[in-house]
Parts: C-alpha cells; structure tokens; sequence
C-alpha cells in the first residue's frame, strides 16, 4: 500500500510540470477569452470595461459580416476537407504499394506540407498574380479564363483558387497518416479475402475501409479544426477580399485593427468563443459517428 | 595589497565609464524601394557619432494594415521595445496614449521649420506625440516617350483625357493596359478613393466630423472607378489585387502607360539596373475632376517613441529622431530614397532639384494634400470603406448602393 502511495506521489510529480504548462499556456487564455466575451471594452486605456452578460453573442448573430464568414469557413471546411480525405486515400493506397523508389516517392510527397504556410501561400499568390503568374497563364492557354483576369481578385474564384491551395498543401498529411494506418492492416485478412475469392474492391470496402475508419477519423478531427479556424492562407493570398472572409481573418479586424479604436475586445472574444464550440461541435459529431474510441 | 586595490578600482571605473553608459535602442523600419538601405547608410553616421548609442533596426512589413497589427501587439504588451516607432500619418491619434509627449521638445527638433500640415498631424488634442519624417501625396506617372509618340503635349489635366490618352495608346501598343493603381483591399485604396472622391466634388467627413460621404458626387467618383476597370477597359481587372509594388512592377516593366504611386518609386524607375522605363518617366500631379478640382491623399511618416520605455533610452531616441529629421539626413533621404523632406528649406536646396526635379516643382501640390479623416476610429472608418470600395470595384454591388451603406455604417461606427 505504502509503495502504491509513493508511486502515485512520484507519478504526480511527474506529471505535474506539464500540467503546469498546459494550464498556462491553453487552460489559462482559453478561460480568459470566455471570461472576456462577457464584457464590453477596448485595449484604449480610456475606454471602462463594462460588464454585458451575453450581449456580443446576441450581437454577433445580428451581424451580417459574422454570418458570412461563418458561411465561408463552414464552405471551405466541408470542401477542402472532403477533397483532402480522398485524394488523401488515394495517395496512400497508390504508395502503400510496393514499387521501385517508393521511400523517395514518400518523401517528396511531404514537400507541400513541409512548406511554412506563410510562404507557401505568398508562392501561391504570386503563381495567380495576372502579370506573369504561372497558373494565370496556364489557365489562359486552356482558355478557361480569359488573358488578364483576376483569379483572386473576383468574388466567383478566389475562394476556389484558396481551397485549391489548402488541398495541394495539406493532402499530404492525410495520405500520411492514412498510410500509417494502412501499415497496421494484417496482410493475413488480405490473403484469407483473397483464398474466398473476394475482388479488388470488396477487399477494399469491406477490410481497408472498415480497418482505417478510426484513422480517418483522427486525421478528420485534425483536418477539420485546423480548416475552421482557417487564416494565414486567407490572409495572405486575399486578405478576406472578394467573399473570403473567414471567421479568424474577420476575428484579426475585431482584435487588431480595432483594438485601440473602440470597445471591440469582447466582441472578438465572443468570436472566439464561438470558433471554440464549433470547433467542438464538429469533433463530438465526429467522435459519435465514427464510434472512436478516445482512450 | 594597496596597488592592487587601486588596480581594482580603475578597472571598475574604467568598465563603468565605458560601458555602462551604453545604451541600445530599437527602431522599426520600413522597407519600401530602397529606404531601408539608406536608413542603413544613416545610422551608420549616427552611430560614429555617438558611440555610447547602439540602434538595432526592426524591419517591418510593406503593407501598412500588417504593421498596424505589429504595433498593437507591442504596445497593447506594455513592452519598452521598439522605442522608436515609424508612425503612418494616419495613427497618431489611435496610438496617443502609448506614445511620449514630445510637445516640450518642440524647440529641440525645430518644428517651426517644418510643413505645418505635418506637425498638425502629429498633433493630437495640442499634444505633439511625433516628429514628421517624410511626407507623401499621390502622383500621376506616365510614359513621357508614348505621349511624346503619340502626339500627347502634356500630361492628362482631367481624368476624361486620361481615359482618352490611354485608349489611344493601348489600342496601337502592344501588351500594355492604360493605367495601374492601387485597388487591393487594404489602406491604400482607401488613399486611391479619396483623391478620386475629393477631385469630383466630396469628402467623407465635414469639420465636425458629420458624415458626408453619401452625396451624388462620391457616387460619381466611384462609378468612374469602376468604369475604368469595366467601361473604358483602361484598368486591368486585376487593378483589384494591386498594392504600390504591383502597381510599380507592372509600370516598371513597360506594361502600363499611367500610374498612381507616391514620390518613392521615382528614384526606382528611373534606375536603368532595375527598370526597363528609366529616362522614360514624366511625373504630374493627379488629374482634375469635373469640376476642375485636382486632389493627391496626404500621406507620409513620423517617428515616435514608446512611452514605456527608460528615460536613457528616450533620450538617446530623441538624439536619433533629432538627427533623422535634420535638414541634412532629410536631402539625403529625399534624394536617395525618393521620400519627401518635411521641412520647409530643404525643397529649396539645388541637389534636390538635381535629384527630384518633381518634388521642387510640385511642392504646392505636396503642401495641400487631403488628409484622410482624423479621428481616434481612423482603422474602422477605413476599414468599412476599403470594404463597399472593393465590393464596388469587384461588382458586388453598384456604386450607388455601395455609397449608401458605407455612409449608414460610418455613422454607426462614429455613433451619430
């Protein structure tokens, strides 16, 4: 019993540095943020904090902005993540198999990813640039657009080019973790499937799909809340411009452009918050349909 | 054991006397065509001259909104870092509180020999709370070669001939579109917008800070933004993703006829290295409205210091701005850099007029550039016009309707 205790002491102490640091660096901003979304007021040292209750939140859904930009992050969620998970499982699969060069071929596919989003996005903005942009050009050639046209400076295709970029940049984390999960499927089930005379793709729908489910699912929790809370690609290439606001580019206005200006702290901070419970929302959901087990 | 005590003490005193009177401070920079380099040159001098001052240079980003977010985060941080901050003439106000009142220094930096539109936009209810460093008006570039080819005398004195002359050239000459601005959403439209605002006839506030943006005239003026995108064909499209640097490459490389920019990209154009143009370049002032009137946005920059920051280190800030803002550093900047002198002599000096013959011959346009307004909400006023500005630039709504609701959200956002 005595040796138990000590164990549970020593196992405090050691867990307790982190602990530490994770209440200061999330536990501490989060409650500060939920605290804050209840107030009205400003970073001015003359405007008084004043207390409103849920004021900002009622506010916001008066707010035509927010509802835009909630409409566009909710659009470039479901469709930058959907197209990332498929061609995310394509890619695993193709490079699952064995051929000649296949550790390279995994390597170069992470390139994208590797890339500071930061830099891979002004990349990106200067290959749609009208003047000289490579992808402005080759789009010109195929006569899709015509010579001169503003890819990201027109409401019909800038969000399409940012989604593009998104999916170019993160598919290679899903085929990487869908790839690790493929590696865990026993080749036994394959073999037996195969001995009862199954076909390519009843092996596919009813092992490797079935077998990678928790996979995917983990890798769309991770897709899905990185793409909510979507800014830097957004920032970069469009600055919010021509309908591609999203709901961290218009928090950006709320908690830096107007910090000095007027009382729109707590405003933001409600904004926040509500990037937090939708956050959430998607996660729950994720974790009862795919039935994930968390521990 | 005596000697060796004095040995000691020297020693210490020496340490003290040479270091401990020390002082660095940091400064934030931008880094726009070539300021940087010769900020680099400057400091170099300031730093021989005063070997107890150290100044390590933050460089910023070019865009104006992005340095905003910077500033906001250092001072809302109560850091004593930078100590010297490069304000936007439009700032002043919003940053006051976290700035040194320098209005008691005001013999020492000799604002009397300054423009006086500068000090009072560094002015904040009587308070001086910056020193102006370089002002900025916008200016119409063009292609003196093809207006010359063409049979163009003069530069364009209204916005019709300048469609009118762009036209004509772009329909002979290959690859080239008639004039590039700044339509981007971001504070530099909304420098564009006030010029065309202003030279037809409005404003966005009156003196008493009443909103007056919705009038018949702004409508007019941003209707003919649109058409020069749409209409008259003489904007590319993509005029809409363009901040100064776009606007500078596209003109640099031969591809536009006319171009709005500040006073920096001259020295820039005119550098055969870099510009396929230099020795092409004629400069004017922007084109008149209907009514005749002709506007250019008064912009520019000032220096600051951080109130957080010791009193040794907002001395040595002051020693630097001093010497930053002294007549010579001042002919130096302009002639190197391309960035307006702020005080009044210098437009008098004959290597000026050598260097940037533009800037003496239009000084009177520089002195009465329209300030955009100025009021403690400046960034959400901007914010909400580069807003209906590039809605209406982009066709997502017309220029009436785009007037209509900008005018009903200012009044919000000023609480009227």
């Amino acid at each position: 019993m005595k040796a138990k205790t000590k164990e549970t002491v020593v196992a405090w102490g050691m867990v307790l540095p982190a602990l530490l640091v994770i209440s200061v660096i999330a536990f501490f901003p989060l409650f500060k943020t939920f605290y804050d979304s209840f107030f009205e007021f400003g970073l001015r040292p003359d405007i008084e904090k004043k207390f409103v209750g849920l004021k900002n939140y009622i506010d916001l859904f008066h707010d035509e902005r927010f509802l835009a930009t909630l409409k566009t992050t909710v659009i470039f969620t479901v469709v930058s993540v959907a197209l990332e998970t498929v061609f995310g499982l394509l890619i695993a699969v193709i490079v699952n198999q064995p051929f000649k060069f296949r550790g390279t071929v995994r390597a170069a596919m992470l390139i994208p990813w590797a890339i500071p989003t930061a830099i891979s996005s002004q990349m990106w903005k200067w290959m749609f640039n009208d003047q000289g942009g490579i992808m402005t050009k080759f789009l010109e050639k195929l006569n899709i657009i015509e010579p001169g046209f503003p890819i990201l400076g027109s409401p019909n295709t800038a969000l399409w080019a940012i989604i593009a970029v998104d999916v170019w940049k993160t598919t290679p984390f899903m085929a990487l973790l869908i790839l690790a999960g493929l590696q865990l499927i026993p080749e036994e089930l394959y073999e037996a499937a195969r001995i009862d005379g199954a076909n390519l793709l009843q092996r596919f729908t009813k092992i490797t799909l079935p077998m990678l489910s928790s996979t995917i699912a983990v890798a769309l929790i991770f897709r899905t809340l990185d793409a909510l809370r979507v800014f830097d690609v957004v920032f970069i290439m469009t600055r919010g411009s021509v309908g591609t606001e999203t709901l961290a580019v218009y928090n950006r206005v709320l908690l830096m452009d107007r910090a000095f200006t007027g009382a729109w702290f707590g405003y933001g901070s409600a904004l926040s918050v509500i990037i937090f419970l939708l956050i959430s929302i998607f996660a729950i959901i994720y974790i009862k349909s795919l039935k994930l087990k968390l521990d | 054991m005596r000697k060796f005590l004095l040995a000691v003490l020297l020693l210490t005193l020496a340490v003290v006397a040479f270091s401990g009177s020390r002082v660095t401070i940091t400064m934030t920079a931008g880094a726009v065509g070539k300021e940087l380099e010769v900020l680099y040159a400057q400091l170099d001098v300031f730093m021989k001259q005063n070997p107890n001052i150290k100044v390590s240079v933050m460089p910023m980003p070019n865009s104006s909104t992005e340095r905003h977010d910077l500033y906001v985060t250092y001072l809302a941080s109560g850091e004593k870092e930078p100590t010297v901050l490069m304000l936007d003439v439009i700032w002043p106000a919003e940053f006051a509180p976290y700035l040194e009142d320098l209005t008691a220094d005001k013999d020492y930096f000799e604002l009397n020999k300054f423009l006086p539109g500068t000090v009072k936009a560094a002015t904040v209810n009587g308070r001086i709370v910056a020193i102006p460093w370089f002002t900025d008006a916008g200016l119409l570039y063009y292609r003196k070669d093809l207006l010359e080819k063409y049979g163009f005398k003069n530069p364009p004195k209204t916005w019709d001939e300048l469609v009118q002359m762009a036209k004509t050239i772009t329909t002979k000459e290959k690859n080239m579109v008639g004039f590039v601005w700044q339509g981007a959403r971001y504070e530099g439209l909304v420098c564009d917008f006030m010029e065309y605002l202003v030279s037809f006839g409005g404003d966005v506030l009156d003196e008493q800070g009443n909103v007056i943006i919705n009038s018949p005239a702004a409508v007019k003026a941003l209707q003919f933004m649109v058409d020069l995108i749409y209409t008259h064909k003489v904007s590319p499209q993509a005029v809409t993703t363009y901040m100064e640097e776009e606007a500078r490459r596209a003109f640099q490389n031969g591809q536009a006829v006319f171009m709005r920019n500040w006073p920096y990209a001259w020295s820039l154009l005119n550098d055969p290295k870099e510009s396929k143009v230099a020795g092409k370049v004629g400069v004017a002032p922007l084109p008149a409205g209907p009514g005749g009137k002709s506007a250019a946005t008064l912009g520019g920059w000032m220096l600051g210091i951080n109130k957080n920051a010791t009193p040794e280190e907002k001395e040595a800030a002051k020693k630097l701005i001093k010497f930053l803002t002294s007549y010579e550093q001042q002919l130096y900047k302009a002639v190197n850099a391309g960035q307006n002198p702020t005080m009044v002599d210098v437009y008098k000096d004959s290597a000026l007029k050598k260097a940037a013959p533009f800037m003496v011959e239009l000084y009177g346009m520089f002195i009465n550039a329209v300030p955009r307004p100025r009021t403690a909400k400046y960034s959400e006023i901007s914010d909400v016009i580069q807003k209906y500005v590039h809605a209406a630039l982009t066709k997502q709504t017309t220029p009436q309707k785009a007037i209509e609701d900008m005018a009903k959200e200012l009044n919000k956002v000023l609480g009227k």
